[in-house]
């Protein structure tokens, strides 16, 4: 019996008809998928009929945040949508750092939205509290992320959450994003344009219901040990100050402490990773800017730019518009080969294009999120771009998968060239080529061998799981002893259960969590009985069923395949030897992948004793 | 009264509201950070406000959950 943690309502909101719902939440179905991302991929999974265009008004946006998201635990802030995405045709998960959106939702009553349908004119969604009304867009529509949540809280005075997109997502360009609170992402893969589609520029949220917790007494002692554990961390401070500079030190202090106005942080987070940014000197003095990461700032300078006061202001152009930065600057590199080897008349942009150019990087991105004159051809994406110009195009055109860009790798945005599971992970999380932790050990690169076991066993691997992750481990050749395939199905398990609960999975924080440590949490605050393999196989429920959920779209193993160009010189290198990676190595780690989940290790299928034994079988 | 004196450095504060969420589970027994005695606010342009409302008794709570150093409390002079 649930307790506490969840709200216990869904919202329902059909465009269309003007038709607002509230459900209360099937508890059984909760207790069976968590919460937060896992219930929200199953209630996705129930709406969504296969076939479904992504933006078509039957594609719902499904939005959920997890049971402890509005408690005090720390960096319990994170919030989940998922529906079909339109440049992958995937079922995605799309996730953020829920700033203020996500307590603010859960304390309004609900733990899920879904919403449907095409409203007949701009629209934004209120809800605050029991008052929950469509409204009117008419002058929000046309203003970028920042300026739409700046009207916003202006008009609801400044406490509230707001999801919005920009003009990108408006004009349904599908590699468009939705911002939470205009400072985190939301939805590389086109959630954007799935919310432009439906005519919906913003959801608003405010609420003052609280958030109870099942047992305070438990929950009081749990978490005094636990916060005394991050206060002493003696690299706090430095977190603190740096934020994600501290993983990237190739960026300038000396810039970032120049730039820097205010660390920001989620509700609930200890550590704080966000930044408010303002440019000190220069052309551009004065210009503010919230990111989710002031390492997204420097994208541009990855492509080019040699100023980094350009760049940000590069940055705050392309989120404004709500554009997916690595998409963008995929297909203006691509773009420029194309006009580089002839393949695109030079004349037929009509306007330069210089990767390295604030002026024409700024211009693109208008032209783009206005579908205005070449810039419609952009908008449809790397296929759009191949299918207009053919088989010369395509030759030229970087690794794709489903799609879109993978960004990491070899001769990619971001340069990391050792395979561990992130990278495996571009093609292996159902949704796409997305970049994220997960919690493994190998985002961090060249950590030795020694440290895994450890780090395994506080994301709640089994010691005989650990044993065959880490054959190596223990034998005098340790260099040849981890197995990445293997590896990703435990990361993909611990960002999903971390997901479920509302926690946020980067590295700063996930560090001091524990598998163990989270079902004491579930259970203290829902007060539904759970031990970790009880958890253990929610989450593997969870995650077949999202696999299930893309095969039922049509997605085979041959959209699996790992591109040629992370193969051919120089291409990827094993995480341990530095070896260089063979097509033969990826493509047992993808079967080892399939097969640690109980999946066919050809086709990704899940085995009918598999389905039976995660009660999926009706599915 | 509280027997403590607050004293807040808004330039180290992050908008975590670890405060407001802290005293609203010691008064209301949930989780509220809007109905919190002590009100934080971080501007667009990033201008901090911390408030505390009228019902506050400098209790501390909010110092004690504090994780950035925005609060300090010390014990108030009492006359005997």
């Amino acid at each position: 019996m649930i307790r506490g943690g969840f709200s216990g309502s869904i919202l329902h909101v059909d465009l269309t008809h003007r038709k607002i719902t509230i459900e209360p939440l099937d508890a059984a179905l909760a207790e069976k998928y968590i919460g937060g991302l896992g219930l929200t991929i199953r209630l996705a999974y129930d709406e969504i009929k296969p076939g479904t265009d992504a933006l078509s008004p039957e594609n719902p946006v499904v939005l959920g945040a997890g049971p402890l998201v509005g408690t005090s635990l720390p960096s319990s802030s994170r919030v989940y949508a998922v529906s079909k995405l339109p440049t992958s045709n995937t079922i995605g998960w799309c996730g953020a750092g829920g700033a203020n959106f996500g307590y603010l939702f859960k304390n309004a009553g609900f733990d899920h939205i879904v919403i449907k349908g095409r409203a007949d004119q701009p629209v934004y969604l209120k809800i605050i509290d029991d008052d929950v009304e469509i409204c009117p867009a008419g002058d929000l529509w046309g203003l970028g992320v920042e300026e739409a949540d700046a009207v916003l809280r202006k008009k609801y005075e400044d406490r509230i959450g707001v999801l919005s997109i920009g003009q990108a997502g408006e004009n349904r360009v599908p590699f468009s994003m939705a911002f939470v609170d205009r400072i985190s992402t939301l939805g590389r893969g086109g959630l954007g344009a799935v919310f432009g589609s439906k005519n919906l520029k913003a959801v608003m949220v405010r609420g003052t219901r609280g958030i109870k917790v099942a047992d305070r007494k438990r929950y009081k002692s749990l978490t005094k040990s636990f916060l005394k554990t991050i206060r002493e961390y003696p690299y706090l401070k430095e977190w603190q100050d740096l934020g994600l500079v501290k993983s990237f030190p190739m960026i300038p202090k000396e810039e970032y402490f120049g730039m820097k106005k205010r660390r920001m942080a989620c509700v609930s987070c200890p550590i704080g990773c966000k930044d408010l940014v303002e440019i000190p000197d220069g052309e551009f003095k004065g210009l503010t800017k919230h990111t989710s990461s002031v390492i997204n700032l420097y994208t541009p300078v990855l492509y080019g730019f040699k100023d980094y006061r350009e760049s940000v202001k590069c940055m705050a152009t392309i989120d404004a518009y709500g554009l997916d930065m690595f998409e963008f600057f995929g297909i203006m590199g691509f773009v420029r080969s194309l006009l580089d080897n002839g393949v695109i008349p030079r004349d037929l942009p009509g306007s330069e294009i210089a990767l390295d150019s604030l002026h024409s990087m700024e211009e693109w991105a208008r032209k783009i999120s206005f579908r205005d004159g070449f810039g419609d051809v952009l908008a449809g994406g790397f296929k759009n771009i191949i299918d207009t110009f053919g088989k010369e195009a395509e030759k030229l055109s970087p690794a794709l998968v489903k799609g879109m860009h993978p960004y990491a790798g070899p001769n990619s945005a971001l340069p990391w060239n050792l395979f561990g599971t992130m990278e495996l992970g571009q093609i292996l999380d159902p949704r796409g080529p997305h970049v994220g932790s997960g919690g493994s050990p190998t985002y961090f690169a060249r950590r030795p061998l020694a440290v895994f076991p450890k780090h395994l066993t506080r994301m709640g691997v089994p010691q005989e799981d650990i044993k065959r992750i880490l054959p190596g481990y223990g034998s005098p050749d340790q260099q040849q002893g981890l197995e990445v395939g293997k590896l990703l199905k435990y990361s993909h398990r611990w960002f999903t259960l971390l997901g479920s609960l509302g926690i946020c999975a980067r590295a700063a924080i996930n560090r001091f969590y524990n598998a163990e440590l989270c079902a004491e949490f579930y259970e203290t605050v829902t007060g539904i009985q759970t031990s970790l393999p009880d958890l253990r196989q929610r989450v593997d429920r969870v995650w077949t069923l999202l696999r299930i959920a893309n095969l039922r779209e049509g997605f085979a193993e041959n959209d699996e395949a790992p591109p040629e160009s992370w193969f051919n010189t120089p291409g990827f290198k094993n995480y341990l030897t530095d070896e260089p990676l063979a097509r033969e190595d990826a493509e047992q780690m993808i079967g080892d992948y399939f097969e640690e989940w109980g999946w066919d290790r050809k086709t990704g299928t899940p085995s009918r004793s598999l389905l039976k034994e995660l009660d999926l079988k009706e599915l | 009264m509280g027997k403590y004196d607050i004293q807040v450095y808004t330039e180290k504060c992050t908008g975590c509201l670890r405060c407001q969420l802290a005293c609203s589970d010691l008064t209301s027994k949930a989780f509220n950070p809007l109905l919190s005695k002590i009100q934080v606010f971080i501007s667009n342009s990033g201008e901090c406000t911390i408030h505390f409302t009228e019902e506050c008794n400098q209790c501390g709570i909010c110092v004690d959950h504090c994780f950035y150093d925005a609060m300090q409390k010390n014990e108030k002079e009492v006359d005997k």
